[in-house]
């Protein structure tokens, strides 16, 4: 996703006269879910500016969280804000603004960056689902992980145990414990039903748990 | 009598400790559901130790996890491709 200077409106015109892609459909499905807003030129700006940009911050932090990648993440950042800047109508006043970003900039990764990625498809998230879901699985991931030796994670262990995960996991973390993002506003983002929102999440814990376990192993903490 | 649980909901099944901590650990919970579970705690060793360890990892995430820098110039980037379209 190298895109320059008006890449994103490049494309945008190309994806116009084809037949219908994932990424049209996304922006038809804002258009047709949300009522939209007349908005003059000085209103546009100063909604970018007061609204959109504040956010940057995050939305650069969840770009590297999700691609990993320090030039990845800022190509993603950018894309998003200039389609939302294109698609502004479909932002209606008063609303969440972050979390209509979020949704854009996780639609662009699923769209544009995971289809170019070179990183192959590791798995199948359906079989990983499908995997976690399953009873077994809670008395199978090690629960003897203790808060003592947390304390002693002062290195990238954190970190590199959430970048670990897959990265669908990962995600329902970062929107959650780090953006603060409540169920509904997660189930928006990511397109899926609360009750999903839940069970992934409930896993996704489980999942760092045991990563963080593996390191408190390897830094001499036996089971209690 | 004991207190009512506000956890449950309306089809009367009572509702679980992992459930009750899952939607603390969410941000799910009413501050009346937060204030039920810290009083649940005092009675219940495991959800005491296992809220403890949940809301640490939640900690150490938000403070291990937040650290990324955008870069400068991503701002001005992003400012003057607008200036170009606006």
């Amino acid at each position: 996703m190298k895109s320059g200077p008006g890449g994103a409106w490049a494309s945008f015109a190309i994806i116009k006269s084809s037949d219908p892609s994932p990424i049209l459909l996304l922006f038809l499905g804002f258009m047709e879910e949300t009522q939209r807003e007349k908005y003059t030129e000085k209103e546009k700006i100063s909604v970018f500016n007061n609204e959109f940009l504040p956010h940057i911050n995050s939305m650069y932090n969840f770009g590297y969280r999700l691609t990993l990648d320090e030039d990845d993440a800022k190509d993603l950042v950018q894309d998003t804000y200039l389609k939302s800047y294109r698609f502004i109508e479909s932002f209606q006043k008063g609303t969440n603004a972050k979390a209509w970003l979020f949704r854009i900039l996780k639609n662009s990764f699923i769209n544009d960056y995971r289809k170019k990625s070179k990183e192959p498809n590791k798995v199948d998230y359906q079989e990983v689902e499908s995997y976690y879901n399953s009873d077994d699985v809670d008395r199978q991931i090690t629960t003897d992980l203790r808060v003592e030796s947390l304390q002693d994670m002062i290195g990238d262990e954190i970190s590199n145990a959430l970048n670990s995960l897959d990265v669908d996991f990962r995600t329902v973390i970062i929107l959650c414990d780090l953006e603060g993002f409540k169920y509904d506003e997660m189930a928006k983002i990511l397109d899926i039903p609360i009750g999903t929102v839940r069970s992934r999440l409930h896993r996704a814990r489980n999942l760092l748990k045991d990563k963080l376990s593996v390191y408190a192993k390897k830094m001499g903490y036996k089971n209690p | 009598m004991s207190r009512p649980n506000p956890f449950n909901d309306s089809s009367g099944k009572e509702t679980t400790c992992l459930e009750m901590l899952q939607a603390i650990l969410d941000g799910d919970a009413t501050e009346e559901q937060q204030q039920y579970f810290r009083e649940h705690m005092d009675k219940c060793k495991p959800c005491y130790k296992s809220h403890e360890l949940n809301m640490q990892i939640k900690q150490l995430v938000k403070s291990k996890c937040c650290g990324s820098h955008v870069p400068p110039d991503l701002v001005e980037k992003i400012k003057s491709q607008f200036n170009s379209i606006s």
